[in-house]
Parts: C-alpha cells; structure tokens; sequence
C-alpha cells in the first residue's frame, strides 16, 4: 500500500485504498502510480486529510458563491444543491488522448453524413445498412425536417459523446451519443477555474492542455451560420428559463460568447423572420443556438402546448431566414436503438473502420434480441432509446424482482422502444469521500464536446468526467448522486 | 438591449431599494419604541405596515400591530412580497435571469446577500431585535450599489438601475412623509416632546438626521422636516434629488435634451421636477401636504407604468 512512501505522513489520504477488480485510473497495482499520476499522488498523499477538506470547503464555496447550483424541487420549496466537484482530477496522457480525439471527430462526422442523408436521399435505407422501420419509428425522426437545406451542412454542431473505460480490456468504449442539446460544458471550464485556484501546486506539476477556448471555438461556428451575409449576424442563446437545470450554464455561454440570452417570450416571427423584442423595437435574429428540445420549439409545429417556443419558429427556420444550432430532429441520431449501426456509419459513409467501439448492444425491436434479453435480464443494463440522464434504466444486477417484472412487461409491450446491454465494469479514479475523510475508488466516465463546422471537427482536450460518488454506483448522471472532477490531458505523457 | 432585462434590471434595483428602506424604517422605529409605553405601540406599529401599502395583507394574517407581529410581516414573511427577505429574492431571482448581462462581481455580490440573509433565523432574530437583521439588510444595499457603479459599463442598464432606485425611493419618501404627518397632526402630538421624537425616528430613518441638524441648527420643526424631504435638491433621499435623478437616467436612455421629452414617463417626471423645484414648503402646505404626496405618489405610479410601456411591454404581435 502506498503508506510505504516516506514522505508520507502517518494517517494520510490513501490509506486502505482497494483497487477492487477495476481498472484504477491512477494505480497500476496497489500502492503503484501509473507514470502519468506519479505527480499528482504524490501531491495528494502528501496533505494531511484535515488539509485536502480545507481545499475541498473552499471549492465548495466557490461554487456557491458563485451560484453554480441546480435547484431540487423534491422538499417543495426548492432547495439549492451543488453539484458534486470531486478534487481529484482525471488525468490523460496524450497519446491516449490522441485515440479519443481521432475517434470521436470521425463518430461526428458519420453521424453528421447519416443525418443529411436521412432527410436528404436516404441511401442509407435503399442499400439497406440499417432498417427503416427503425428509423421511421424513431420519436425523434422528424419528417417536417424532410428536404430542408440546414447551412453548410452541419446538424451537429455540438455533439457530447460519453465515453467509458471498460475494465476487462482497458479499452475506451462508446456508451452513448448526444446530439441534441448535450450540456455540461461549463462545468469543464468552471472546474478547471476551481481546481487552479485550490489545488495550484498539483496542478503546475504538469503542462496541462487548455480548455478556455471553448466558447470561442462555438461563438465562431455560429457567426458562420448567418443566413443573411452580415458581417455581423445577431446570434442568441435560447434558454427555457430560470427553472432549467442547465440554466447556469446558458448563461455562462451567453455571458462568454458575448451573445445575448433569450427566452422564447423574447422573439416573436413575423413573415418567417424572427426578431427579439429589444427596448429600441424589434431587431432581427440570425442565428439561435438552442438549449430548448425540438418539442418545444414551437407550438404550431410540435407540442402544442409548449409555452417556452416561439410560434412559427420552424416556418423561418424552413424559409432559410433563421439558423437553428444544433439543427432539428437530430434525436434520429442520438436515439440508443439507432446507436448500434453507428459504426456501420462510420463504414458505409468514410469508408473507415471504427477507431473507437460500441458497447456491445441487444435491439429490442429484433426477436432473437429480444428473447435473449429476457431470458438474461438481471446481467443486463435496459435503456429506453429517447431518454437521456439516467432516466427509464434498469440496471438488472441491483434490480430487485418486481423492477425485473416490470421491465419484463414493459419490454414486451414496447420493444422498439428499449436496448440492453451488458454490464461494463468501468473504470475507477480515486475520489474523496467525506464519509471516511479517505480516497476510495469510484466508477467514472467522459463526455468530451464536439464541435463542428462542417469541415473539421474541434474537441476541447479532455472534457467532462462524471463519477458515481455513491460507493459501487454505476450512475454517474448528476440527477442520480453523480459529481465530477477536473479532466487534465497532458501535453505528452506524464 | 432586450425589453426583458431592462425590465429586470429595473426592478432588481427598486426590490433593493425596498429592501433598504423596510429595514430604516423598521430598524429606527423599533428601538424608538423601546422607551414608550406600550399603549403607544398602535400608534406607532399600524403607520409602519401603512408605509409599506401593505395593511390589507397585514391584517389578513395577524389580529394586532404588535412590534413582534410587524417585524416578522416586514421582514421575514413569505406571505408579504414587500417583505425584506422576499425583496432580497426577488433581487436574486431577478439577477439571476440576467446573470449573462451584469458583472460577476455584481451577481456574486447579490447571490451572497441572498445567501446570507437566507441564513437568519427569523425566531432567533425576532428575540435579538431587528438591529442586527436591518443592518445586514443596509450594508447589503450601499454594497449592491457601490458595486453596481464600479464594475458595470454606465450604459442604458446601468440607468435603468439607477431609474429604478430613484422612482422607488422617491414614493417611499412621499408615503414615510404622507404617514407620519397625518398621524402626528391626527394626535396633535406635533408639538411636544413626543412628536419631536418621533420627527427624529422619520429623519434616522431616511439617514437625514444629522444633515437636518447641520441645515436648520433648531429643534425639530415638522414643516422644516418635510421641506427637506420634499424639497431638498442635495439630499439623496429626498424627493426632488430623486425625481431630478429619475429625469436624467430617462434622458440618458431615451438620448432626449433639456426642455424636451421623447415618452409620457419623461413628460410626468419633468413636469414633477417643475413643481419641486419652483414650488415652495408653503406653497405646497397652503395646498394641502396630503393633496400634494398623493400627487407625488400618482405621479410616481404612472410614471412606472408608462416606463414599462415604452421599453418592456410588447402588447401585440407586429
């Protein structure tokens, strides 16, 4: 065990550290730091556990201060809740980096051809690499997007792609697609800022890759976009309000492009150009990157009942006068049923083969899928295919038995509408856990953000890595107990 | 800039103002009643739900004016939504719907006061007495406006702010002056030593005691009271400074000079501005102090709402 280091005080962070039968991000065997966490270990077995909890109160405060917090309405006056931000970082060496990023520009790519193909010829489905049943039967396929021209191409401006480390091999997988309207990117940046300001000196024993630039990246992807050819096109940031959990941080992205943030009751379409309604009239808008669901976008041609859309937006947007970021029905891409056939994407439409894999997936939809399913359900992780954040899952080995028969039922109702999968053991990355005042391993992911602009794919170094901070948990989805740490990617190996 | 924050902008800063003035005058008049019996309390305790419009809301939820029922009211009821506590989150709500807009040593700046004013226990403070509670509420305020002034651009936001403040603080003088006037003439209590008292408890609780002391030297004289919270062209609480101020943030927004006007809100606020500045104290008692606030705070009302309709509301569709 690493109370063997000399240096070490007597009682310090990593004492009774189990490695478990995962792969440890930081340790290559008990007590062994892989070469690129050398530093960092040493660092933190070097504080006194009453010392890492200062610095850990003070990112807490920081945190508060600045009202990075997402509201629970469950005690019915809506308390305030951090969202957990464990120290310790996630850290990268290039060369692992490198596989990541080449990866996922390619994914993007695909799923970008895939997109325009959809609603443009469709070849996809006249070669039959994917069924289009399953495509059509997608809630997210939506046909008024049919032969509409997007600019430049691009559906997935932005895409979040989770990413997780199994166990067995060590190898990154793909565990899902997010090409909707994928959040978390200011929290890659805002815990940056934390974890310079509190843990400094681990911090400067690395080079570590820049992440400020995101919004710049984005904010010169939207000017792009104009459908008017100004130099300089009016581009706001479409939020559902205050109530949103995301809420902090459309506003941290208005505030960092310099756009301006709007609800829907700020834009009103007259003769399909949209305006927002200024204190000097109306201006006209460009460009709105929208944080909003396809649902809600308007009234008159989705939801009905949505109030947070602006009627006839999608007139607008369809007429050419309006740019929607990301673009609409792209759910038909991210939906976890479609998620099996990327990598035959990446094939039909690059013509390459996949440099990152798939979870090895079981469509509902299929009869042969299906009967193993249930005959397996409590090895086997259920998803519903349109819903993201840990909603509609079972997990079958925590499952007790009326969930099971609840699936079951569900399953056979509705196979179209869910995907198993086996359990991935994903790796673990020391985290604190206050309970103990020690480190103990805990279950990680990686969402990285994809920018597009229709040419090249821009991936910030790194990206999001969530973390079950419930000891054992598999969920590292923040409404279900999850937190996250700072992702370091080095500028070479350690 | 959007019609929206404007709006928000202008009503963080007038749900401040409020906060502030609530807490003076709930502060002030609180240790003043400490040496008076407790008859007096009615007196005293009924005109201060009475400044804050809210007397129907008041007697909704409590049987007497006790001074424990109306410091609880005023400052912490959730019920009230002139109440401190809910001004100061209406002030965060606010801020944070435009979070992207202000400076984030402004929004750090609300979202503490907020967070440390949550973090009163109203039981606790209700034992210790309001001092402690006001005074956070006070800091809190000068603090929001010194940080307003020093970290944001002093552009049309900045003077909705700085609209908003003025149009609040001049109809809470207007009221505070309307209130205690009525009620010290009602009692005839004018005169003693009583009234006098009390005309120094109005004066603490705009922060103009010691500046009325250095103006007029003498005793406290009710007319020379509301002529310097009427009248005074210098003094930050004062109506007319306020209405002067509310005219030049109005202009500065609408971009209109001297001797002209480009909205029904700059016309009332210029026209006001006439009559404070050419009018004298006796011109005004001649007329009725009562009739003229009354004036004031009509005219304070239509000027707000002829705000919102120049630059937030938009009624119909193009």
């Amino acid at each position: 065990m690493p109370a063997q280091q000399a240096q070490a005080p007597q009682d310090h962070l990593f004492r009774d550290y189990e490695l478990g039968p995962f792969f440890d991000e930081m340790f290559a065997a008990p007590g062994q730091p892989r070469p690129h966490y050398a530093k960092t270990f040493h660092e933190l077995a070097g504080m006194a556990p009453g010392q890492f909890e200062e610095s850990r109160r003070l990112a807490d405060f920081s945190f508060l201060l600045q009202g990075i917090t997402f509201t629970v309405y469950s005690d019915g006056q809506g308390t305030e809740r951090l969202f957990p931000f464990d120290l310790v970082p996630r850290i990268l060496p290039n060369s692992e980096w490198q596989v990541i990023e080449r990866g996922l520009s390619q994914r993007v790519r695909a799923l970008n051809l895939f997109l325009q193909d959809i609603y443009g010829p469709q070849r996809i489905l006249k070669d039959r690499v994917i069924p289009r049943s399953l495509v059509y039967s997608c809630h997210h396929f939506h046909r008024v997007m049919m032969g509409v021209e997007v600019p430049r191409g691009i559906y997935t401006h932005i895409a979040g792609i989770d990413l997780v480390r199994d166990s067995k091999t060590g190898s990154y997988l793909v565990l899902e697609d997010n090409v909707r309207t994928p959040s978390g990117i200011s929290y890659v940046l805002e815990n940056r800022q934390v974890m310079t300001r509190t843990l400094p000196r681990a911090f400067q024993q690395h080079e570590v890759l820049r992440v400020d630039h995101y919004p710049a990246e984005l904010c010169e992807i939207l000017r792009l976009l104009s459908p008017r050819g100004v130099e300089n096109p009016v581009m706001v940031l479409l939020t559902p309000g205050i109530h949103n959990s995301a809420y902090f941080e459309h506003t941290f992205l208005a505030q960092q492009m310099g756009i301006e943030l709007v609800e829907g009751r700020d834009l009103v379409v007259d003769c399909d150009i949209v305006y927002m309604k200024t204190i000097r009239g109306l201006t006209r808008v460009d460009v709105i990157y929208r944080r909003i669901d396809d649902d809600f976008l308007d009234p008159l041609a989705f939801r009905p009942d949505s109030i947070l859309g602006i009627p006839g937006l999608m007139g607008a947007y369809r007429a050419g006068n309006v740019t929607l970021a990301n673009a609409v029905g792209n759910g038909v891409a991210d939906d976890k049923a479609i998620y099996a056939y990327v990598p035959a994407f990446i094939g039909y439409y690059l013509g390459e083969d996949p440099v990152l894999s798939n979870v090895e997936t079981y469509l509902c939809s299929r009869p042969e899928h299906l009967s193993y399913v249930l005959d397996h359900l409590p090895e086997l992780v259920v998803k519903a295919v349109g819903e993201s954040g840990g909603y509609g899952m079972l997990i079958g080995p925590e499952a007790d038995r009326a969930a099971l028969a609840e699936f079951r039922d569900r399953l056979q109702a509705n196979p179209r509408n869910y995907i198993a999968q086996p359990v991935i053991a994903l790796s673990r990355c020391p985290s604190y856990d206050s309970r103990t005042s020690h480190m103990a391993g805990r279950h990680i992911d990686l969402r990285p953000y994809c920018l597009f602009d229709g040419e090249r794919v821009t991936i910030v170094p790194g990206g999001l890595t969530r973390v079950a901070l419930k000891s054992g948990s598999l969920v590292v989805n923040s409404s279900q107990g999850g937190g996250s740490k700072d992702t370091w990617v080095l500028r070479g190996e350690c | 800039m959007l019609s929206r924050i404007a709006d928000s902008l202008f009503w963080i800063s007038r749900y401040m103002e409020r906060a502030e003035d609530t807490a003076r005058i709930l502060d002030v008049n609180y240790h003043m009643m400490m040496e008076h019996s407790p008859q007096a309390h009615r007196l005293r305790w009924d005109p201060l739900v009475a400044i804050t419009g809210e007397q129907e809301r008041f007697s909704a939820q409590y049987e007497q004016a006790t001074p424990r029922n109306v410091f609880e009211f005023l400052a912490f009821s959730p019920d009230n939504p002139s109440s401190i506590l809910q001004c100061i989150a209406s002030v965060r709500e606010n801020a944070r719907t435009i979070r992207d807009r202000i400076s984030r040593e402004l929004w750090e700046d609300v979202n503490s006061l907020y967070h440390s004013v949550t973090r009163f226990q109203p039981e606790e403070e209700m034992v210790a007495g309001p001092h402690r509670f006001c005074n956070a509420i006070r800091f809190g305020s000068h603090r929001f406006h010194g940080v307003a002034d020093d970290t944001l651009a002093h552009d049309e936001g900045w003077n909705f702010l700085q609209a908003g403040r003025a149009l609040e603080r001049a109809e809470m003088t207007a009221r505070i002056v309307d209130v205690e006037y009525h009620k010290l003439v009602e009692t005839a209590a004018a005169g003693d030593a009583a009234g006098n008292q009390q005309w120094m408890a109005v004066l603490k609780s705009v922060a103009a005691y010691e500046f009325y002391r250095r103006q007029y030297h003498a005793s406290i004289v009710p007319e020379k009271v509301a002529e310097l919270l009427v009248l005074h062209a210098q003094h930050p609480r004062a109506i007319r400074f306020n209405i002067a101020t509310l005219q030049q943030s109005l202009r500065a927004i609408s971009g209109s000079g001297p001797g002209s006007y480009a909205n029904e809100a700059e016309r009332l606020t210029g026209k006001l501005h006439e009559s404070l500045m050419y009018d004298r104290i006796e011109d005004i008692f001649g007329r009725g102090l009562h009739a003229f606030l009354a004036d004031v705070q009509k005219a304070c009302r239509s000027v707000g709402e002829h705000i919102a309709r120049s630059y937030f509301y938009y009624a119909v569709v193009p």
